[in-house]
């Protein structure tokens, strides 16, 4: 008898705790960043409810029952989402990901602020697309990237994101000044600016003139291959070779040409040169 | 009483640490295992110097994540994450600490692939395949634990000293 009632409390039991059980979690496999979504539940009683996400952790109290809503503040974080609900037999849960909406930011990195002119694959950009909650756009976009000087034809290359990523280099051009950088998806452009500099010095010519115990010496324009000014500050080398030894003095380009005073020293071979540009030479003393 | 040797008792301790009768250090503590493969990397190749350091600081990231989480100290994150990872992973350290719940990691290592290197060396791309038992904690009840494959997407950009990690996210599949 006693057995009997015993085996009767355990199936009461049993039932009443299948009705407090929360049923397994039945949740999206993606969402969207951003959406909202409702999971079902089953059986009846309280339980707690987790999600625990890439920016968030919550706990809450839910109703077996009903459904349990996920507010769109809750999946705004791309990646991997854990839900579980515990009740007080026991805890159930499911996993899903948050995916990145469209396309709404762009981070775009340009390489290096300043450049020489007509030097190969030397301005690199690369592009990484977001989406409004700042998740990485992981499907294909289109990125537009376009180069513009002053006087100077446009130059656009369009390249598809994958991983998140578009990136590509270029030439800059013959051309000095400020050249305008942008990369654009849909109606998102980010812009920056690359100074594009004169290279080094071409075709060096210096002159040299004979004034009392002194050798003036005085270049001709200093100009990059493209006919680019060369900045002022930039140093050439003058250097004097005569019997009793070298020379050399170093002076800046000012006002676009370099100068120098060497002392008189019988016969002499002058030579100038800047970086890597080696320019001409010239004798003086004996015939020029 | 027989005394027992100064040698004696330093071979006790060293078989009692490797018996695990010592305490041992958490989980969170050890540095987790990566294996970097960056054959396939692109557009710039990666140098050995810069693959011991992703190898190195990546392993790093996650040790201080594993740590943070755990203890909800999203100051630990500080070292190496930064940008949006960081902020993301601080706000669900601070949301764990209001809500009294915790995640323990037990990180059992990472395969990962870098497949980009921008071309002026500013940001790199991996893809992670990680093997972690991952332990939800509500105070000190244990609410779930599974063994998990899980897939990161990462991104990771030099800091001063070190490459920290700027993106982290979980993807179903590569």
């Amino acid at each position: 008898m006693t057995r009997t009632f015993g085996f009767l409390g355990f199936m009461i039991a049993a039932v009443l705790l299948r009705g407090a059980q929360a049923a397994d979690l039945q949740v999206p496999k993606q969402v969207v960043a951003g959406n909202a979504f409702s999971i079902p539940t089953s059986g009846s009683g309280e339980a707690s409810f987790y999600l625990q996400g890439p920016g968030s952790a919550s706990k809450r109290k839910v109703q077996l029952g009903n459904a349990i809503e996920v507010a769109e503040e809750e999946t705004r974080d791309a990646g991997r989402y854990i839900a579980t609900v515990c009740s007080s037999d026991g805890c159930n849960g499911a996993d899903f990901f948050v995916t990145a909406s469209g396309p709404a930011h762009l981070s775009f990195l340009v390489h290096p602020s300043r450049v020489p002119v007509a030097t190969n694959d030397a301005i690199t950009a690369t592009a990484f697309v977001f989406d409004k909650f700042h998740n990485l756009v992981l499907q294909p976009v289109k990125v537009e990237f376009r180069v513009s000087l002053k006087d100077a034809p446009e130059v656009a290359r369009a390249e598809t994101t994958s991983n998140g990523v578009a990136w590509m280099s270029m030439n800059s051009s013959h051309k000095g000044g400020l050249a305008q950088v942008t990369a654009s998806s849909g109606d998102i452009l980010e812009k920056r600016v690359v100074q594009q500099v004169p290279s080094d010095a071409c075709n060096l010519r210096i002159r040299a003139v004979r004034t009392g115990k002194f050798i003036n010496v005085e270049t001709d324009p200093v100009r990059d291959c493209s006919g680019n000014p060369v900045p002022d500050g930039t140093i050439v080398s003058i250097t004097q070779v005569t019997d009793k030894g070298k020379t050399t003095v170093d002076t800046p380009i000012k006002r676009g040409v370099a100068k120098a005073q060497l002392p008189e020293a019988g016969n002499a071979t002058i030579s100038v040169a800047s970086g890597v540009a080696i320019g001409n030479e010239v004798r003086v003393g004996g015939a020029q | 009483m027989r005394k027992i040797s100064p040698r004696l008792c330093v071979l006790l301790a060293l078989a009692a640490g490797a018996f695990g009768f010592l305490p041992m250090a958490h989980a969170a503590d050890a540095l987790p295992q990566v294996r970097l493969n960056a054959d396939k990397i692109a557009p710039r190749p990666i140098e050995e110097l810069t693959g011991n350091n992703i190898v190195r600081d990546y392993s790093l990231a996650w040790q201080s994540l594993a740590e943070a989480m755990d203890q909800n100290r999203a100051e630990l994150l500080d070292a190496y994450f930064t940008g949006f990872a960081k902020d993301r992973f601080s706000s669900t350290v601070a949301d764990q600490k209001k809500n009294g719940l915790r995640t323990r990691y037990i990180d059992h290592g990472h395969n990962v692939q870098a497949f980009f290197y921008s071309p002026n060396g500013d940001a790199m791309q991996l893809r992670d395949t990680a093997q972690l038992e991952i332990q939800l904690f509500d105070g000190s009840k244990m609410i779930r634990q599974e063994n998990v494959t899980l897939h990161y997407l990462v991104i990771m950009t030099p800091g001063a000293d070190r490459w920290e990690v700027r993106s982290l996210e979980a993807v179903p599949n590569f």
